[in-house]
């Protein structure tokens, strides 16, 4: 894939790694005391594994952020923005049509003066071949 | 299961009646159309031109100008885009009620980021344009010398047979 529709995707896959992990870690966080007026929430019924998971999810989530956006940098790093400017480009493509239209014409020249040497030599083995044949005595 | 017939064809086809003989007695098929045309009900144009930010009336967090660094504003967005995302997290643990400017913040930057990427495919496409020409041109050199060779080694042959005619 070209390096634009990479960091394009790069782009969409922060975006996608970014509300997974909100939308994980909301819908799975136990419930948490809000104030002191109310009482403390009903222990959750949660395994002591599915607690120690659910500690490290964030840090999982978070790390995997962090690669993707370290990705997206190296992926810009290694954008081929070579020219400064559009009229660089312009002036790129002129000089080159104009070396194409020369190389074409030599190689028109060329192809012409071989086919020319072809039909020289075509003829000359015709005659040859004539030749050939007529010299063969009939018996 | 009901079947329905296919529709007739279009009813201009008797112009085409005498098309095998003469090919001038039918009608020139239509121009192409210029400008802003409707198709199935949408208004679409024919000038194929990203539309900037403003039109879409989306802010431009990157500074406008002739010619815009793409790589610097890439990275800067990219490191703005992770402070909001910091941000959004703080805000949902203390003011969980105050989620959507934030969300709004990170949707703009994502809208920029895009936008960038969009405005660098004409330059993507001018230097695919260059690289085609280049590769054209060594194509064509190849086969200049592969012609000459090729010349060169059928004079040497007729000069040999030549020679050994005439010895």
């Amino acid at each position: 894939m070209d390096i634009i529709s990479q960091l394009q995707e790069q782009v969409n896959q922060i975006a996608g790694i970014a509300f997974n992990t909100f939308g994980t870690l909301q819908r799975d966080a136990p419930p948490v005391r809000l104030s002191a007026n109310y009482p403390e929430p009903p222990a959750a019924n949660t395994t002591p594994e599915d607690a120690a998971n659910f500690a490290e999810q964030p840090k999982q989530m978070s790390a995997a952020l962090v690669k993707a956006a370290k990705q997206f940098d190296a992926l810009v790093a290694a954008l081929p923005l070579a020219e400064g400017g559009e009229e660089a480009q312009l002036k790129r493509i002129a000089e080159l049509q104009a070396e194409n239209d020369a190389v074409g014409q030599e190689l028109q020249r060329q192809l012409e003066a071989a086919e020319k040497e072809l039909k020289q030599v075509q003829e000359l083995f015709s005659q040859a071949a004539d030749n050939c044949l007529n010299l063969k005595k009939p018996d | 299961m009901a079947t329905a017939t296919y529709p007739p064809p279009p009813p201009y086809y008797r112009l085409y009646k005498d098309y095998l003989q003469n090919s001038s007695s039918a009608p020139e098929p239509p121009p192409p159309i210029e400008g802003t045309y409707i198709c199935f009900g949408g208004n679409y144009t024919t000038d194929d031109v990203l539309p900037s930010l403003e039109e879409q009336g989306v802010r431009q967090l990157y500074p406008k100008g002739p010619n815009v660094d793409f790589k610097k504003e890439l990275r800067s967005l990219n490191r703005e885009l992770q402070l909001h995302i910091l941000e959004l997290a703080d805000v949902l643990v203390e003011r969980p009620s105050q989620y959507a400017r934030r969300v709004e913040d990170i949707s703009l930057i994502f809208k920029n980021l895009h936008h960038l990427l969009n405005s660098l495919r004409p330059h993507q496409a001018t230097a695919t344009l260059i690289h085609i020409l280049e590769l054209q041109i060594q194509r064509r050199k190849q086969a200049v010398e592969d012609i000459k060779r090729r010349r060169e080694e059928a004079q040497r042959l007729l000069k040999e047979s030549l020679g050994t005619l005439d010895g």
